[in-house]
Order: C-alpha cells, then sequence, then structure tokens
C-alpha cells in the first residue's frame, strides 16, 4: 500500500525534472489556495446573508403571501424534470443520497432553521417523486410528453394571476432554458430543412437568418425584440418575460437549425433513395425516415445546447428581469448587508456551476443511452 | 427520374408527355419560388408599414440623417476616426462635440480592440491549459481539468461580475499600488503598462534597425528557410534592443502618483475585468478544442516519436501541435467570433463597446432602429473578417486540403 502510493508519487509527481518543478510550483500554491478558501468560509464568511435572502435568490421579489405559488410552479417543474431523467436513466438506491444531501446542505446554512430550506427541499423531493416514478413504472414513460405539457399549462396558470411581470431567481432561469429549449426545436428543424431546399428562395432566406442570428450577440438581439415588440403591437402587451423568452427563442433557432442540418447531413443517401422507391411522398420521407435519425444522431450537441441557454439566461438583465443573478447583485446591492460581496458571487457560481454540470452529466448519459439503444 | 429516362429512349409518344411533364414541374417549381419571395415581401412590408406607424405614434422618423447630430455624451475611452485635416482621417479621443457617427466608430474601435486582444491572449492560454489537460503530472493535468470544467459550466456573465467586482475592484488603491517589476502598476484606477515610444527622431541608424527589427520578425514569423525561426528571433531581439540602447525608441515606463498614474498606457478596470473574464472563457473552449484535437491525433505518432528518442516536450512541440494547429483551425475561427460577440456583455461593467454606445444612443436619440441596423451589419462584418481570416490562414496551413 505504502509502496504503492509512494510509486504513484514518483511516477505522477516526480517522473522527469520538468515534472518536479511543475509540482513543486502548483502544489504549494492549490495547497495555500485551498486552505484559505475553506479557512473563509468556515471562519469569516456570513452565510445567514444568503440563508436569510435564499427565497429572493429562489423564486425572485414575489409577494410573500404568494410565495407558495411559485415553490408549487417550482414543485411541477422539478417533477416534469425528474420524470425526464427517468425516461433515460433509472433510479439506483444511492442517487436517493442526493435526496438527503440537499436539504442537509440548507439546514446547515440555515443554522437549523427549517422555515426557508422547506421549500427548496419540497422541490428537490418532487424531482426526486418524478425520477422514481418514470424509473419504476415504464408505464409513465408512455404519457410523459402529455403529462410535461399538462404541466407546463398547470405552471403559467398558477404563476399567471399576481402577474407575470413579478417572479424571478432560478425559477425564472429554469422556465426561461426550458420554454426556449422546447420552442426553438420545432422552429430549428424547420430552419434546417428551409435551408437545405431545393427552392432557392427559402434557401436564401433560411441562410441569411441562421447567418445573421449567429453572428451576432444574443444580448442585442434581445433587446431588440424587447424594443421592437412594443412598437409592432402595442395591443398584445406582452409582458417582459415573454418577451425575453421570444428573444431567446428567435436567436437558438438559428443554432439548432445549424445543430439538426449537420444531424441530416450524417443520414445516408441510401436511406432518403429507398424510401423514394417505396413511393414514399417527399414530406413522408423527411417526417419519418430522415428526421428520427438525424436527432438521434444530434441529440448531445442539443442537450449542450440547452447549457449554452441556460448559461445565457443572465443576459435577460438588459431587459430588467431578476433572474439568479441579477437577485444576486440585489442582495449585493442592499446597504444592510453590508459587503458581501464574495458571499453572494460564490454561492451563485458554485450552484451555476452545480446545475450545468448536472446539465453536462445528462448530456453524456444520454449520448451513451443513444449510443446503447442503437446498436 | 431513371425510370422516366428509359423509357423516354423507348418510345417518342413518351417523349412529349416527359417533355410537358418537365414544364409543368418547372413552372409549378417557379411559380412556389414566386409565392415565397411574394410572401417574404409582404411580410416584410407589414413588419415595416407597422414599424413605421409605431415610430410614427412616438414622433420619430426613421433616417439616417441622425449621424451627423452632435453626440453630446462622453465615453470614458477610446479613439475615433477624424479628417479635419486633409483627406487622410487621424485618430483622435472621442469627445462630446463630435458626431454620433465617430461615437459608433469609437464603440466598433473598443469592441475590436477588445477581441483582438483577447484572441490573441486567449488562443495562448487555451493552448496551454489544452495541452496541461494531457501533462503527465498527476496536479497540473487535474488542475487543468477543473479549471476548465468550472469555466465551462458556468455563465460568462457571472464570471464577468466575478472579476469585476472581486478581483478588479478589489486590486490596492492608487497610493498603495502594486509595482511590479518592469513597470506593471495594478491598481483600482487600472492597470499600466509600459509602451514604448519613438523619440529619437528620424535618423539613419535608427531607421535601418526598425527596418532590420520588422525584417527579422516576418522572417521568424513566415520562416522562408527551414531552421531560419531561431536565428530570426535572435536577430530582433538583437536589433530591438540595440534600437532602445541607441535611443532611437525609449520604453515608456507609468509612474504612480497619489491618485493617477502618468506614461504607459493605461488599461482601464471595466477593460481588465472584460479582458479578464473573455480571455479565460474563450480559453476553457480552445482548451478543450486542443485537447479533442490531440486526443484525434494517431497514437502512433506519439509512439514513433518516442521511438525516435524525442523527449514528450520536443514531441508535443514538433510533432503534435504541428499538427494539432492545422486540424483546429475552423473551431478556432468559430470560438473567436463567438468571443468577439461575448464582448458586447461588456455592458454590464460599463465597458463601452459597441453595444453599449449603441444603448447609449438609442436611448439619447430614440433612432434605436438605424442604430440596431448599424450595429448589426458592424457584427456581421468583424464576423466576416474573423472568418476570412481564418479561412486564409487555413489555406495557408493546409494547402491541399489536408483539413479532415
Amino acid at each position: 500500500m505504502i509502496t504503492a502510493s509512494i510509486n504513484w508519487t514518483r511516477h505522477n509527481l516526480f517522473g522527469k525534472p520538468f515534472d518536479v518543478v511543475l509540482s513543486l510550483l502548483v502544489i504549494p500554491g492549490v495547497l495555500w489556495l485551498a486552505y484559505s478558501i475553506f479557512d473563509w468560509a468556515l471562519t469569516t464568511a456570513r452565510w445567514d446573508i444568503i440563508a436569510a435572502s435564499l427565497r429572493v435568490l429562489m423564486i425572485g421579489i414575489f409577494p410573500a403571501d404568494q410565495a407558495w405559488r411559485a415553490w408549487t410552479a417550482s414543485a411541477i417543474i422539478g417533477a416534469i424534470l425528474g420524470a425526464g431523467l427517468g425516461c433515460v436513466f433509472s433510479f439506483k438506491p444511492h442517487h436517493g443520497l442526493v435526496l438527503v444531501v440537499v436539504p442537509l446542505l440548507l439546514l446547515i446554512v440555515d443554522h437549523g432553521d427549517p422555515g426557508n430550506a422547506l421549500p427548496a427541499a419540497g422541490v428537490v423531493g418532487a424531482t426526486m417523486l418524478g425520477w422514481v416514478l418514470t424509473s419504476y413504472m415504464p408505464l409513465s414513460r408512455k404519457v410523459m410528453p402529455a403529462a410535461a405539457f399538462t404541466g407546463f399549462i398547470v405552471v403559467v396558470a398558477v404563476m399567471a394571476s399576481p402577474g407575470v411581470g413579478l417572479w424571478g431567481g432560478l425559477l425564472l432561469s429554469v422556465l426561461l432554458t426550458l420554454v426556449t429549449s422546447v420552442l426553438s426545436l420545432p422552429i430549428g428543424i424547420l430552419l434546417a430543412f428551409g435551408r437545405q431546399s431545393r427552392l432557392s428562395s427559402l434557401r436564401i432566406i433560411c441562410t441569411w437568418y441562421i447567418e445573421v442570428m449567429r453572428s451576432v450577440p444574443l444580448i442585442l438581439v434581445v433587446y431588440w425584440i424587447w424594443i421592437l415588440m412594443p412598437v409592432l403591437a402595442p395591443q398584445w402587451g406582452l409582458a417582459d418575460v415573454a418577451r425575453g423568452m421570444i428573444g431567446f427563442t428567435v436567436f437558438y433557432s438559428a443554432y439548432v437549425a445549424e445543430y439538426v442540418r449537420s444531424g441530416l447531413q450524417a443520414v445516408p443517401r441510401a436511406q432518403i433513395e429507398a424510401a423514394r422507391s417505396l413511393g414514399m411522398s417527399e414530406f413522408d420521407i423527411n417526417r419519418s425516415i430522415v428526421l428520427p435519425q438525424a436527432l438521434r444522431v444530434v441529440v448531445a450537441p442539443l442537450v449542450g445546447n440547452v447549457l449554452d441557454i441556460f448559461n445565457s439566461a443572465p443576459l435577460v438583465f438588459i431587459i430588467g428581469l431578476t433572474d439568479f443573478l441579477r437577485a444576486g447583485q440585489m442582495i449585493l446591492a442592499n446597504p444592510q448587508y453590508g459587503d458581501r460581496t464574495f458571499e453572494v458571487l460564490s454561492f451563485l457560481l458554485v450552484t451555476y456551476f452545480l446545475v450545468g454540470s448536472m446539465i453536462t452529466y445528462a448530456a453524456r448519459k444520454l449520448e451513451d443511452h443513444m449510443a446503447t439503444s442503437a446498436r | 427520374m431513371t425510370i422516366h429516362e428509359t423509357s423516354a429512349i423507348r418510345g417518342m409518344a413518351e417523349s412529349d408527355r416527359l417533355r410537358s411533364r418537365r414544364l409543368r414541374n418547372r413552372i409549378r417549381h417557379e411559380a412556389i419560388q414566386l409565392g415565397i419571395v411574394a410572401l417574404v415581401v409582404v411580410l416584410l412590408g407589414m413588419l415595416a408599414y407597422a414599424v413605421k406607424a409605431g415610430l410614427a405614434e412616438k414622433g420619430i422618423r426613421f433616417s439616417f440623417s441622425f449621424l451627423a447630430n452632435t453626440a453630446g455624451f462622453d465615453i470614458s475611452e477610446g479613439w475615433t476616426l477624424t479628417s479635419d485635416e486633409g483627406v487622410v482621417p487621424n485618430l483622435a479621443q472621442f469627445s462630446s462635440e463630435m458626431s454620433i457617427a465617430s461615437a459608433f466608430v469609437t464603440g466598433i474601435f473598443n469592441t475590436a480592440k477588445i477581441a483582438l486582444l483577447a484572441i490573441i491572449l486567449s488562443t495562448t492560454l487555451g493552448t496551454m491549459l489544452g495541452v496541461g489537460r494531457l501533462s503527465t503530472n498527476w496536479v497540473v493535468r487535474n488542475l487543468c481539468f477543473w479549471i476548465v470544467e468550472f469555466v465551462r459550466n458556468t455563465p460568462l456573465l457571472i464570471q464577468l461580475v466575478f472579476w469585476y467586482f472581486a478581483v478588479v475592484l478589489r486590486f490596492p488603491p492608487m497610493a498603495s499600488a502594486a509595482k511590479l517589476y518592469g513597470g506593471l502598476i495594478v491598481s483600482q484606477q487600472g492597470i499600466y503598462v509600459p509602451t514604448l515610444s519613438w523619440s529619437g527622431g528620424v535618423s539613419t541608424l535608427s531607421l535601418i534597425l526598425v527596418t532590420a527589427t520588422c525584417v527579422s520578425v516576418l522572417g521568424a514569423v513566415f520562416d522562408p528557410i527551414r531552421g531560419m525561426r531561431r536565428i530570426c528571433i535572435f536577430a530582433a531581439a538583437v536589433c530591438f534592443g540595440l534600437l532602445i540602447a541607441t535611443g532611437g525608441m525609449t520604453v515608456d515606463f507609468p509612474v504612480a502618483n497619489k491618485f493617477k498614474a502618468s506614461g504607459g498606457t493605461s488599461i482601464s478596470p471595466e477593460m481588465a475585468a472584460l479582458l479578464l473574464a473573455v480571455v479565460v472563457n474563450s480559453a476553457s473552449f480552445i482548451a478543450e478544442i486542443v485537447r479533442g484535437a490531440i486526443d484525434a491525433l494517431p497514437k502512433a505518432q506519439w509512439e514513433a516519436a518516442g521511438s525516435l528518442g524525442l523527449s514528450r516536450r520536443d514531441t508535443v512541440n514538433d510533432i503534435v501541435l504541428p499538427q494539432v494547429f492545422r486540424v483546429v483551425l475552423p473551431s478556432f475561427g468559430n470560438q473567436y467570433i463567438s468571443l468577439t460577440k461575448n464582448t458586447a456583455l461588456g455592458i454590464a461593467v460599463g465597458y463601452p463597446d459597441l453595444f453599449n454606445i449603441y444603448g447609449t444612443i438609442a436611448n439619447q436619440t430614440g433612432h434605436s432602429l438605424e442604430g440596431i441596423i448599424i450595429v448589426m451589419a458592424s457584427y456581421l462584418i468583424l464576423s466576416w473578417i474573423i472568418s476570412s481570416a481564418v479561412y486564409w490562414a487555413n489555406r495557408r496551413l493546409n494547402p491541399m486540403g489536408v483539413s479532415r
């Protein structure tokens, strides 16, 4: 055991003179950094500020007596996400550890006061419930799309009555990500087909749309839609949230279109020729032969795109929405808490990192799942 | 199609039918095309009409004449083009008496400046990180992995906020500024870098030395004769040293006073934060591209280099990286374009880039629609410049179309 570890150290850390220099430079630096971070996090940092403003961070400046609406909506979204998770990879008992860890962490952060941690724990619980349900009841997978659709309608119904402009926080980031990813898929598929169409006019229009959207910043598109919508349709009176979602969808459709197009090109020509020789119409060929195979190829990039959307969600600050980052900045700006930049920013960074890593992990798992089921 | 063709060869009677069917198909095709064009024209017309009506309600006319108006606002940094004397435009600091058009020019200049700097820095850092992820040293490998993983899975905007509020604004104040050797001053008021300035006037000796330096640098970059690179770099260093020694060019070191520093080039805190955020973010994506390309390299290349007795460093420098750079160039181009777009986030910390200045102009004049056309066109042109530069470099490196 000891010889093995000494050998490992000699081989990995002090193998060559250059390695020795690198190790001696890097290891003390990393140790010092880790020590100072832990020292700060355990002694100096005041996490009670985060705990006190957890509600604002999660659901925005929602009126306190209406907070149950936001938490219900979050729980429904969590259940849908969990059920989607269960369709791809089944729940194993050791996954249940997450169920224990999250509320435990929240309790520690909150100095043992469950008042703030309870709703968040409820959301986590709903997610887990959805996951377990689809994992152990294969029947529930068949009704997944319908259930998800109903769920989204319920979310809108629950959130709508106090006004859509009020809510924000992590809930807004997640819902924005979900709506954008769901809406941009059909538009992106249409654009991808349009770009490959035999009709030159359609091809040129779609190509230009994709090229322009891919070479301007997202922030510009969101801002533009935000100022253009009231000019175009003042009678609609769209809420800022809806305008942000439209802007995101308009932008990310172009990206989805490029991914889907790469998938379409990966479908062997012979498949189309075989379908043609069966006498299928072009529409039927595209719908039931080409598209399913193309989508299977590009599942991983499409989930990667979801991560991209989630990571761009803070850009809605430009149209004045209170998303997760903006909620954090509101706490930073609160003079009552003093200078708490590091606590708030590290909490935001760690949360974003955890959610982002989960999406990346899901993408990798989904890719493996698709690869094995295709065989 | 082939079935019809064979039957067309068999009988002339069918040939006529085929011809008429082809004609019919073509007419239908053209009719659909015409329909699409008409639909788009009608849609765009309706859009234009609605926008015009909406703007008229607010009392704004669609015209580009506002570009010639006086700006009336200040931009904290950046240069613009002026043509006061003669035809040749020269660079000048933007001031509020200049026109709105020159404010746009300042924005484009600032965006291009930060994009260019970030492209150079992130390529260097990203390649180092990517190679570091394949290091034989466990600590370096894992450190690079976690840096890349962390940066890729968090939003750029929060990274920017972090760099600005938690790092750059916490630099020491100017009175007790951290002075690194070489005259680099790091302070809350900005970072001051020593610059080179032409001081010796025009003398024959300095002109000769400048030309020699430029020629040596070009020789080192293009490496016309095999093995000339090191000699060229050495020659360039010697010529440059002589240039400074003879006083043809002086290094302008910044000097810190109580509240301000003078001399050298200053990088404002906003620009420093934006540059840090964009460089680190883009570098981690570049690291992934580089690592992917190195992984895709046949294992035999490493083994062959090893059997020739090359050290790992020589293998990476002379065998791996030259091959990798050919493969990754198109992906680098995409990354550079997204980096350039990401600089628009500067608005979050108040860096006066193109989008930020557009926001100010749109607020002041109300001409947001005309402004957006200019801004979109500018970003499109910037993207095209980058992609054509990458295309040119790709053509130069892969003359026979070796790219995979």
